[in-house]
């Protein structure tokens, strides 16, 4: 196992560091002002979350208002090292209730720092499951009022688990109501020019699962993707129904999953962990249904105007709407004044981000509302400069849609005392970064 | 206050102040932008208080550090807005956003200017200030009167007059052409009788950069001058707030001063009398006490007076009372001052007489070497440097030598190289020397450069009783069991060579000082076991009766080193093997080296890229350089220029690799000459002299490009050592003189020689006029054309163009316009005809007349010998014939030419075909020889060929033998003459064509590699 960190900081946006922790005495306890001076102070922040200055290394991550900073001095295993702060990041908000921000951190520095000990030695990161870890730190986070007050449980042993066959999952839970949420969330990234030719699209997805089951259920998920309908009509020797079949690309797994029997059978069988854990991730890049069509028309009429169109149409069932779109359409730096017509949403001009903005809260399925809007500029010292057009920006959420088309097919749950279960799938899409040329 | 009631703008720095970091402020501002851009494009709705507010906001963004790229036309037209708080932000946001060269600058002038001439005296105050800080040209042209004006009229407060004397003086650093400053000399002694202190201190700035330019004219101020400095000195009449801390006005002082230094000297004596008294009077009363800002205050007086004490040449007296007074600067505790004592008292050191009087000060000095202050250490560094002569130097340099050990790593470097020059400049005797190189080469081995070590290796070859005390030392050195890796390399050199004259010395038998010497083998570099292989077989030579079993031993080594993988050592290592096995024939080979040629010092160049050029001494040397014919400069103090210091150049090589004959080594000693020889240019300078004509050739002497003085210094050095061949080339280059001021873009010699090779491009070009040229050869005819660009918006007058033509050329010029337009392009065809050969050049006398300038330049015109030359490729069967049939001279001359540029051969051969002589490759048997072969046509004797051969000696680069025949014996003599030039000389480089006048010019080109000349040029 590589190494994946030297020294690990929690600064905020200021630049003053919250917590930090020393795991090798390879870069000075100064570092992280090279890191303020020379990252968090110039324009490079935000470009590249990884940086050399001066024989060390800066892995950097922005959660919220606080920056994760990790330090090394040696080759270390980047992907390593910002797995482990997401994965981290996850454990904290476990212990205190969702929120991880810098006043999380403040209100929480002896946890922290106890739990730092636990899941990083020399730098090789450890267990960081927080089902594990709260056996034995139990140290209580400070918890928001409203969050519920955990049950208490009897402490078994850490050790014998960790262990054991199944690592993630404690024997003898037991609900009285035994549920299934699974829920399948993508977000679609698209990069169209003008013309509305797609010059790269992808999705990627990932399945979120949360169990509430008794004992030691064995779970088997069918989704309609390629590989697992194919080995299915094998084994039923008849030919597969018709309809859609999905390919996924660089699928990978929860610990939890059986990987012999899915290399044998093609079927997603795990026994879960209990709560919510991320079963599988994976990406297409083909066969993407785009959920909006957008038609922009920006013309520059002369130095001082310009007049920009949009026609945003929803290519997805009727039925179905999104929520929160947000359509961003950049303008020139010197705009100076801005009229809108929309057939619906609203629409105003940002100067901070040199946008126009229009959201719409809901859009329903098969509409195509348009933004027409005049834009006056002001004349400004720097003549030659050219506005370089930026692509407009678009942000949405649509329930009940897949980009990528995937299905639950099953969710069979068989435990030995053969409880009934309910099942609960929810799909949802997202906007990753959907930009269109304009 | 005019920021009363502007809620948006105090609540909008609120805002920012409150933005927890970057980002957010980033925020807030673009969101502030696009307010005000909005506000602005609504121009109707905008009252003058809103304008004013959002001119306000657009300052503070700007100040932020972001860009504000609009609103600079609401910012103009606030000028002219009626109401102060108004037409006051109208000015400050202008004057901020906005440079000279702004074209919205424009719009305001005309404001501006009744501003200025209006009665309102805060408006003027405004538009003087405005001026002040972005007046460009165009400010210039219409206001310099009108400030002249407000300046010298008695109606005035003295607020607004102070103001246009600060204006008055940016119109005049900017554009001191358009400013008219003739009769002012009346005005300003005027000015000088100024009561207000206030207005005084502006007006001496203003005549501090007024004397500067022309000091001759402002002869009648010193006076009044002498008589201010009085007033403040004695503090009468001064009033409370111009008092600081006790000390009436100190910067009226200090420029007082300054002003002062530019005169080259006080001819009055009562003047002279009672300034001495006054700068007595301050040496007196300056001492140092608690309050730093007084000592401040009180030091910037004194070291002013210091500087004007040197400058004046004071008396011996005097001098050594200011020494007595830096004196106690350095013995004080507080950093500051001691820094600053130091360093005047290095400054100092020019003058003449103090050097004993500084001595007195030596071991504190030396205390605050040890100083914990690098700064501190720096200086007194320097200072020791400077000090030390043949009286002392044994004991400061054993000083630096003791103190290496204990010193600041980064100083390491400096200091070694001081310690090695003051060693070799001062050294009382040879063995001292050695002992010290050796010394510092053990303490700090790594910042020694190679010339030091070559250079004890050199003393000690040159020196024969020195060579046993050397390799006594060397080998207790080499004895030591950690040993740094240039002192393996200087010793076994050293007891390679000498050993065996210690033979018969306990412990030294050849055996011994091999195994000491093979110790080290396996710690070392690359670069070095060459040196350790030819100190084995110089030792194996010398073993005589020869010792089966070490020769055994050196053997297994060199055959070992065979193999390897370094080309060099394996060279030697096979070679040496060779050598070793011929017995007797080796004594020879392996003979001692020969002794080095004295040469100079390569060492001082260095210890002058070491030192640090600080702002204070650069701006010495710039009022230096302003103060032309400066008679004071005293010029006996070039320690260096005097004694010939040997040195290591090229011979490196040969040290290195006794018997390599391949070309491999060819770059180490170009690289070599070109760092060595840096100090050699000293020759061209001639003690300054205060002879006003020679202030005509000045700007003449003046070098090319920076990028080309390692070019010029390394042909000096080869003009040195071919002196002779280089002084008869050059007599009979006509010398460009000319009545200009004007200084040519680019060096007109450069230039020249670029067009000796290639047949158009730019023969001349001053900042009003470019002459381009372009020019066909055929046969013996030759048409040029030159192209007279005016560059100028303004018509050039009197323009005159004269040939000179050689006696060989014939030259036929058409007719040149008396004018030529503006931005316009005339060209004149110039027909030649070359009626015999010859290497003069045809002179063109340009003359022409900008404004009041009268400009005249000569310059060599480009048609020179090879450009009536063809190259003619020969074969193998009509050469010999020819080369037989021309036998002897006149018609074949042959001649060993020395101080060659050196080059390698391709490079030689494309230089030569570069001037139209065509190489005929493998028609000589010898690789290293060049057979050439061209035709010559002239009207008297239509084409005639010529034939070169050209032998070099692998070896020695430096040197070659010319053969040249031809069916004319001038063409044969001139022809050989030229190519010998080309090849001594560097052709783009300028070949100092100065005849040596008996008046050099004033400003004697400061080498920039001889501390003694810089310093003196820093007086």
């Amino acid at each position: 196992m590589p190494v994946a960190a030297s020294a690990i900081y929690f600064l905020n946006l200021r630049g003053d560091v919250l917590i930090n922790r020393l795991y090798r005495d390879d870069v000075g306890g100064n570092m992280v002002d090279a890191f303020r001076m020379h990252i968090m102070q110039t324009k490079e922040l935000g470009t590249c979350p990884v940086r050399q200055i001066g024989g060390c290394s800066f892995f950097y991550m922005r959660i919220s208002n606080v920056y994760i900073v990790i330090v090394v001095s040696s080759n270390a295993n980047v992907a390593c090292a910002f797995k482990f702060v997401v994965e981290a990041v996850a454990l904290f908000k476990s212990y205190f209730g969702g929120a991880f921000d810098e006043d999380a951190i403040r209100n929480n520095f002896v946890l922290i720092y106890e739990l730092l000990d636990e899941i990083m030695d020399f730098g090789y990161p450890q267990n960081l499951s927080p089902e594990i870890l709260k056996l034995y730190i139990t140290q209580e986070g400070v918890r928001s009022p409203f969050s519920s007050k955990p049950s208490d449980k009897p402490v078994p042993n850490a050790t014998l688990q960790v262990t054991g066959a199944v690592g993630w999952r404690r024997e003898g839970l037991v609900y009285k109501k035994n549920e299934v949420f699974l829920d399948i969330v993508e977000s679609v990234n698209l990069l169209m020019s003008s013309k509305g030719s797609v010059l790269r699209c992808d999705v990627t997805g990932k399945i979120l699962m949360k169990c509430f089951l008794s004992g030691m259920p064995d779970l088997k998920l069918g989704l309609n993707d390629k590989i697992g309908l194919e080995k299915e009509s094998q084994l039923k020797s008849r030919p597969p129904k018709s309809g859609k079949t999905i390919e996924l690309d660089d699928v990978t797994f929860h610990q939890c999953v059986n990987l012999t029997r899915f290399n044998s059978e093609k079927t997603v069988s795990f026994v879960p962990p209990d709560g919510e854990f991320e079963l599988m991730k994976y990406r297409i890049t083909e066969g993407v249904n785009l959920p909006f069509r957008v038609l922009p028309t920006i013309k520059e009429l002369g130095r001082t105007r310009m007049e920009v169109n949009v026609k945003v149409k929803s290519v997805f069932g009727a039925k179905m709407f999104a929520l929160g779109v947000v359509i961003k359409i950049p303008v020139p730096k010197q705009t100076a004044k801005t009229s809108f017509q929309v057939t619906s949403g609203r629409a105003k001009y940002q100067a901070a981000i040199d946008c126009l903005v229009w959201k719409i809260r809901k859009f329903p399925g098969q509409t195509e509302p348009t933004l027409s809007a005049e834009v006056e500029l002001i004349s400004t010292m720097a003549e030659k400069k050219s506005w370089t057009r930026p692509p407009i920006q678009m942000e949405f959420q649509v329930p009940m849609f897949t980009a990528s088309g995937l299905r639950v097919r099953f969710l069979k749950v068989w435990e030995k005392s053969g409880y009934n279960t309910v099942e609960w799938v929810r799909y949802i899409t997202k906007a990753g970064s959907y930009e269109i040329r304009c | 206050m005019a920021m009363h009631g502007m809620r948006g703008l105090s609540i909008f720095i609120s805002d920012i102040r409150n933005c927890q970091n970057k980002e957010q402020e980033r925020l807030r501002v673009d969101k502030e932008l696009g307010n005000i851009r909005n506000r602005f494009k609504k121009e109707k709705g905008l009252t003058p208080y809103d304008k004013k507010k959002y001119v306000w906001k657009m300052l503070y963004i700007y100040m932020l550090g972001y860009d504000v790229d609009f609103g600079h036309m609401e910012a103009v037209s606030l000028i002219s807005a009626p109401k102060y708080p108004e037409k006051q932000v109208g000015y400050i946001v202008t004057s901020c956003l906005l440079n000279e060269n702004h074209d919205f600058l424009r719009l305001a002038i005309n404001t501006v200017c009744n501003d200025i001439i209006g009665q309102n005296e805060t408006f003027q105050c405004l538009a003087l200030t405005l001026v002040g800080n972005i007046g460009g040209r165009e400010f210039a042209e219409s206001l310099a009167p009108d400030v002249q004006k407000l300046l010298l009229s008695s109606s005035c407060r003295p607020l607004v007059r102070k103001k246009a004397a600060l204006c008055l003086l940016r119109l005049f650093r900017k554009n001191p052409d358009v400013v008219n400053v003739d009769g002012w000399a009346d005005r300003m002694t005027q000015l000088l009788d100024e009561r207000d202190l206030g207005v005084l201190t502006s007006s001496m700035s203003l005549l501090v950069a007024l004397v500067s330019n022309n000091h001759e004219a402002y002869w009648t101020c010193l006076p009044k001058c002498v008589k201010i400095l009085e007033r403040l000195a004695r503090n009468q009449d001064v009033p409370q707030e111009y008092t600081y801390y006790g000390i009436p006005s100190p910067w009226l002082q200090v420029k007082t001063m300054r002003a002062l230094q530019y005169f080259p000297t006080i001819e009055d004596p009562n003047t002279r009398r009672t300034l001495f008294e006054v700068l007595q009077w301050i040496l007196m009363g300056t001492d140092v006490v608690k309050n730093v800002n007084k000592n401040n205050a009180s030091h910037a007086v004194l070291f002013e007076a210091l500087a004007l004490v040197m400058h004046l040449d004071a008396e011996k007296e005097m001098m050594s009372q200011c020494v007595a007074l830096l004196g106690k600067f350095i013995a004080v505790r507080e950093p500051n001052i001691r820094y600053l004592g130091l360093e005047n008292m290095t400054r100092m050191l020019i003058v003449a007489d103090v050097q004993e009087s500084i001595k007195r000060h030596q071991a504190q000095i030396i205390t605050s070497l040890k100083d914990p202050d690098i700064s501190i250490c720096r200086r007194a560094l320097d200072l020791l440097y400077g000090m030390c002569d043949i009286t002392n130097a044994k004991d400061i340099v054993e000083e630096l030598l003791q103190y290496l050990n204990s010193a600041d790593f980064t100083m390491h470097e400096e200091l070694s190289l001081k310690a090695a020059i003051l060693a070799e400049k001062f050294a009382p005797d040879l063995s001292w020397y050695v002992d010290v190189i050796l010394q510092l080469i053990e303490k700090a081995g790594d910042f020694i450069s190679d010339d030091i070590w070559f250079h004890v290796v050199q003393f000690v070859t040159n020196n024969d009783d020195l060579q046993p005390y050397a390799a006594a030392k060397a080998k207790e050195y080499l004895d030591k069991p950690a040993v740094d890796e240039k002192m393996v390399k200087v010793c076994a050199y050293i007891l390679g060579e000498y050993s065996h004259l210690l033979a018969r010395r306990p412990g030294c038998s050849p055996k011994e000082i091999f195994s000491i010497i093979h110790e080290k083998l396996p710690s070392v570099s690359t670069t070095t076991i060459p040196l350790l292989l030819s100190a084995y077989a110089k030792i194996l030579m010398h073993t005589q009766p020869p010792d089966q079993v070490l020769q055994n031993q050196i053997w297994t080594i060199f055959t070992k080193y065979e193999s390897c993988i370094d080309a060099e050592i394996q060279q030697r290592a096979v070679e040496y093997f060779a050598l070793s096995r011929k017995g007797a024939a080796v004594m020879d080979i392996l003979a001692e080296m020969p002794k080095f040629p004295e040469r100079q010092s390569s060492l001082i160049k260095k210890a002058e890229d070491a030192e640090a050029d600080t702002a204070e001494q650069s701006a010495l040397k710039l009022r230096a350089q302003q103060q032309p014919s400066n008679a004071l400069v005293v010029t006996d103090q070039h320690p260096s220029n005097g004694e010939p210091l040997p040195v290591f150049v090229g011979q490196l090589s040969v040290v290195k690799a006794p018997n390599m004959n391949n070309t491999e080594d060819h770059s180490s000693t170009e690289q070599v000459l070109s760092q060595e020889n840096g100090n050699l240019s000293q020759v061209d300078q001639q003690p300054p002299s205060a002879d006003p004509l020679s202030d005509l050739l000045g700007p003449l002497a003046i070098e090319g490009p920076p990028g080309a003085t390692v070019q010029y210094e390394n042909s000096a050095v080869s003009g040195l050592e071919s002196g002779p061949d280089v002084v008869d080339g050059s007599a009979i280059v006509p010398v460009e003189v000319g009545t200009n001021t004007i200084q040519p873009i680019g060096n007109i010699a450069v230039r020249f020689h670029a067009l000796c090779l290639k047949d158009s491009g730019v023969l001349y070009e001053d900042p009003y006029i470019q002459i381009g040229i372009k020019a066909e050869w055929r046969a013996h005819q030759g048409r040029l054309v030159l192209f007279l660009g005016n560059k100028n918006t303004s018509p050039l007058v009197s323009v005159q163009a004269l040939i000179l033509p050689p006696a060989h050329l014939k030259m036929e010029l058409s007719l040149v316009p008396d004018t030529i337009p503006p931005r316009a392009q005339v060209q004149c065809p110039l027909e030649v005809v070359n009626l015999r050969p010859s290497r003069d050049v045809a002179v063109l006398d340009f003359s022409y007349k900008f404004g009041t300038h009268m400009v005249n330049i000569k310059l060599r015109l480009p048609a020179v010998l090879n450009k009536f030359l063809q190259p003619l490729p020969v074969s193998a069967e009509e050469f010999f014939p020819q080369w037989r049939s021309l036998s002897g001279p006149p018609l074949k001359l042959q001649e060993v030419v020395r101080g060659v540029r050196p080059m390698a051969l391709p490079e030689m051969a494309n230089l030569l075909h570069s001037y139209r002589i065509a190489i005929s490759p493998g028609l000589d048997p010898n690789p290293n020889n060049l057979v050439a072969s061209t035709t010559f046509y002239s009207e008297n004797t239509r084409a005639i060929v010529c034939l070169v051969r050209i032998e070099t000696d692998p070896a020695d680069r430096t040197q070659l033998r010319m053969t040249l025949a031809s069916g004319d014996p001038t063409l044969t003599f001139e022809l050989k003459e030229f190519i010998k030039e080309q090849l001594v000389s560097i052709p783009t480089v300028a070949q100092a064509p100065t005849p040596a006048p008996p008046a050099a010019p004033p400003t004697p080109q400061i080498p920039p590699n001889d501390p003694a000349a810089l310093l003196t040029d820093l007086l």
